[in-house]
């Protein structure tokens, strides 16, 4: 016999291993003996049959009635497991259901939130549009209705002979308005467009565009002795105004 | 036991066929009882760690690996462990509800040596006191061998070597039982 296995065998480890009080690796020391060396085996099937006597020697006669109930649970047990198996099945599956509905509507309240930030945001902007003009008008009417406004007819000359347009100025409320009712036809590569000169500086007022902004009341910037001038200018606008080609003056 | 049997009881555990449950129990009951009565010392109780240790059994089928151990080695492992547990937790609750000191686990079997049943008396008259409360120390009420050197009040040293000779002559004591129970038979 080897002398580590003589070793081994003198040891404790197999009866430690026996009553299960050896450690993990103590367990598989003994396994990897048990396996390797056959009179390590034997000993140890030796101890198990010596385990089996000395508990035999305590045995007692079980009460009537016990196996039935044993049985029972046992079976009732196993009907548990079986049982609890098909639940988990079917909790998987609702689980699964239910993530992926919560995924599906996850996204759709995400889309419909931004959606409603759209929605407000155009409200919020039609709602200040809607408010600029309302006091646009306002302003307009009242200019309009005002005894103190001056009705002003500006007509066109030279190239903007046909031309016509009425000024309102009110010096009171110090507030002016055009309305550009007749705008000629001019080359495709012109355009007329508003100046007014305000204290001594000149602000660009815009192109008036053909056919869109007739019959449109356009707010002139107000200053007492300005002069308000239409000047025709290449497309597009020009970023002063081409002295020579005015074809319209106001002076209020 | 059979190793026919065992086998037989193996495989319709793998299966979790439920014969195997009744089968164990016709085998290995009354041992597995009385190892379970040994432990906790009272009818009621022994017959709950049966139960439990059966439904463990049942439940554990699939980890039990014959080439590790004899199927009487598993169950032994079990029933004691879950008497011991047993044991541990009615001690538990007793100390908590009447608030008193219990003598622990251990105490309770060693000075529990008094067999009630006089077959098994007989049988284990011929082991000597001095291995028999090693073995029973070591087998029934879970301790190590420092616990069980502690506890008894002898050598660790002493205890490896009475373990030892104890579980090695006990296939000789039993031998000689048997042959004698035979002759006597023969005799009859």
């Amino acid at each position: 016999m080897k002398e580590k296995v003589k070793i081994f065998l003198e040891s404790d480890s197999l009866e430690k291993y026996l009553l299960g009080h050896t450690t993990k690796e103590e367990s598989q020391q003994v396994e990897r003996y048990i396996a390797m060396y056959p009179e390590v085996r034997q000993t140890y099937d030796e101890l198990q049959k010596n385990l089996e006597t000395f508990a035999k020697m305590y045995a007692r006669k079980t009460p009537e009635g016990l196996k039935e109930i044993i049985l029972s649970s046992a079976r009732k047990e196993r009907m548990i497991s079986r049982r609890f198996y098909r639940y988990a099945i079917a909790a998987s599956v609702a689980l699964m259901i239910f993530a992926g509905s919560s995924l599906f509507f996850w996204n759709q309240n995400k889309n419909l939130q931004e959606e409603n930030a759209l929605v407000t945001n155009k409200i919020k902007y039609l709602e200040d549009d809607m408010k600029n003009q309302l006091e646009d008008m306002r302003n307009q009417f009242i200019v309009l209705n005002n005894p103190d406004t001056k009705k002003y007819q500006v007509n066109g000359k030279k190239e903007g002979k046909e031309l016509k347009a009425i000024a309102y100025i009110n010096p009171v409320k110090k507030l002016s308005y055009i309305n550009v009712s007749n705008v000629p036809q001019l080359p495709e590569n012109k355009c007329f467009q508003m100046w007014a000169e305000v204290n001594g500086e000149l602000v660009n007022l815009g192109v008036i565009k053909q056919f869109n902004e007739k019959d449109k009341l356009l707010a002139l910037p107000y200053a007492d002795k300005a002069i308000g001038y239409i000047t025709i200018e290449p497309e597009g606008g020009n970023s002063s105004p081409t002295v020579e080609n005015i074809v319209a003056n106001i002076t209020y | 036991m059979s190793t026919l049997i065992e086998k037989h009881i193996v495989s319709l555990l793998a299966e979790k066929d439920d014969r195997a449950i009744a089968l164990l129990y016709e085998n290995y009951g009354d041992t597995l009882f009385g190892v379970a009565h040994k432990v906790v010392k009272d009818d009621e109780l022994a017959q709950d760690v049966l139960q439990e240790s059966f439904i463990k059994i049942w439940k554990k089928a699939d980890s039990y690996d014959a080439s590790k151990a004899k199927l009487f080695t598993w169950l032994f492992r079990i029933t004691r462990n879950t008497a011991i547990d047993k044991l541990r937790s009615v001690n538990n609750k007793a100390s908590k509800e009447v608030q008193i000191d219990v003598s622990d686990v251990y105490n309770l079997g060693v000075s529990g040596i008094s067999p009630e049943h006089l077959d098994v008396q007989e049988n284990l008259d011929k082991i000597e006191p001095k291995y028999r409360i090693v073995l029973e120390a070591l087998f029934f009420e879970g301790m190590t061998q420092q616990e069980a050197s502690e506890e008894l009040d002898i050598p660790l040293g002493t205890i490896k070597s009475r373990l030892k000779i104890g579980l090695r002559e006990l296939g000789k004591i039993y031998g000689t039982t048997m042959a004698l129970l035979i002759v006597l038979n023969l005799l009859s």
